[in-house]
């Protein structure tokens, strides 16, 4: 990990976490509850990273974090473990950032941009890569399969950042979603 | 405004559906269906595991017939109220009578609301209500004598005359002590009234709801219905939702039913576009 940053987290752009769309149940608990979660460690002081609709959603977060009374949510289903000792280091010193972006939009028949058979093994190399801390994709392949990876790519030039910690990897609605944090 | 109906409590926004219990052999809808008490007791866990959160029962069919008495109308309902409040602790009960000597037994009997169909015709039901810290529901019917239909009623304005006999009634209510929460309105839909009259109501119901009294809304499968598409009873239920619609659009809070789910979809549904009320669930191109 590069010395300038302490701690990263990244986290899916989907509009579903925004309060403007909320319903009455919540389609993404488990998500928005490990999102806060790794949300909330990074502290105060945080640069966003993503575009424009990615940036929207970050903002959202922090904002929710930085609320007094922010309790973490915890569904049943989440890794709490996780999520307590994360919290229990909260607002370590040093650049802080919170990327916004994930895998395809492609992974079932009822995905936002359909099914395409490529987008499985896509996001299986672009999460490896995360995980390793070192992303790396075929842009041309991203766009084609309508993964949001600005931020992500710019991830890059952060450095080396390690080893991720997951705290979510799933694509419940046909769009791969990630929470990682890395960081002390 | 919140609605507290004896210790049932609900939120500002929260519409509720009350579902009809017939104690009676000749009511228009079911015909009998639920005449015997265990076909009640039936009909009252189904609508309960359907989400009604009140029901209304009632031992006396609106329309004239045979005479039922005050103790043959709390032999059908007393002992009935008793066996319900018992089995289900968490539903409203509200029974539909007129007559403050069969208010007075079931509220005793664990009723929380008397839905008072026929507009004050008996002048204590306020003072029983009061009495057991129950709810009332104050209904228009222009005057008419309780189980009468309407022969050549006409009105200046028939939605002023509901605001004025139900604001009054309402208030005559609170100054007999009961509380405030628990006070209800209703325009009666063809009660004391023709098609137009019921038409009128349907439209122009937000006058009502403007009042700042909770409104209940009685369609269900109701002639005014039945005359605006030529259709018998049996055949009125997107007639009666599309009304239920247009009294949901203008703000109505409790609706007296036959169909609890349906009627809770539809309620529901328009709420949901007035803004009101969030969408279920919601993912759709958020993903």
């Amino acid at each position: 990990m590069s010395a300038a940053v302490s701690r990263v987290v990244l986290v899916p752009g989907t509009l579903a976490l925004l309060p403007e769309y909320a319903g009455r149940e919540d389609p993404v608990a488990e998500l928005r509850a490990a999102a806060l979660a790794a949300v909330a460690w990074l502290g105060s002081d945080v640069t966003l990273v993503g575009d424009e609709q990615g940036a929207r959603v970050g903002a959202s977060l922090l904002e929710v974090v930085s609320r007094q009374d922010f309790v973490l949510p915890q569904p049943p289903t989440v890794s709490t473990t996780l999520a307590s000792a994360r919290c229990s280091t909260s607002g370590a010193g040093g650049p802080a950032y919170l990327v916004v972006g994930n895998g395809s939009a492609k992974r079932t028949d009822k995905a936002p941009g359909a099914f395409d058979e490529r987008a499985e093994a896509f996001d299986a190399g672009l999460g490896a890569s995360l995980r390793a801390g070192w992303p790396e994709f075929d842009a041309r392949l991203a766009e084609e399969l309508w993964a949001s990876v600005e931020g992500i790519a710019r991830l890059g030039s952060l450095g080396d950042l390690g080893e991720a910690q997951v705290d979510y990897d799933d694509a419940p609605y046909g769009v791969q979603y990630w929470v990682m944090g890395w960081g002390a | 405004m919140t609605l507290r109906l004896r210790t049932h409590e609900f939120a500002d926004e929260a519409t509720l559906m009350m579902a009809i219990v017939n104690r009676t052999p000749d009511s228009f809808y079911d015909k009998g269906a639920t005449w015997a008490e265990d076909k009640a007791f039936e009909r009252v866990a189904l609508v309960a595991g359907q989400g009604a959160e009140i029901v209304d029962i009632g031992g006396i069919k609106a329309a004239p017939g045979v005479e039922i008495d005050a103790a043959e109308e709390k032999s059908r309902v007393v002992d009935f109220v008793a066996r319900v409040r018992e089995a289900f602790p968490q539903l409203v009960i509200s029974v539909d009578t007129w007559r403050a000597e069969v208010g007075d037994a079931v509220c005793a009997a664990g009723a929380d609301v008397l839905n008072d169909a026929w507009g004050g015709a008996d002048p204590e039901l306020v003072d029983v209500a009061a009495a057991h810290g129950a709810g009332i529901i104050c209904t228009h019917t222009g005057g008419a004598t309780p189980r009468t239909r309407p022969y050549r009623v006409e009105y200046d304005d028939v939605v002023r005359s509901a605001i004025d006999d139900t604001v009054a009634y309402a208030e005559r209510a609170l100054a007999a002590g009961v509380p405030r929460e628990g006070i209800v309105i209703d325009p009666a839909h063809d009660f004391g009234k023709n098609t137009f009259h019921s038409l009128e109501l349907t439209r122009r119901l937000g006058e009502m709801v403007e009042t700042g009294w909770p409104v209940l809304v009685s369609l269900s499968n109701k002639d005014f219905v039945g005359e605006s598409l030529d259709l018998p009873v049996g055949e009125r239920l997107v007639g009666t939702l599309a009304a239920t619609s247009v009294a949901a659009l203008a703000g109505a809070r409790i609706y007296r039913v036959h169909e609890v789910v349906e009627t809770r979809l539809t309620v529901d549904m328009v709420n949901v576009i007035a803004g009101r009320l969030l969408p279920k669930r919601a993912i759709r191109g958020l993903q």
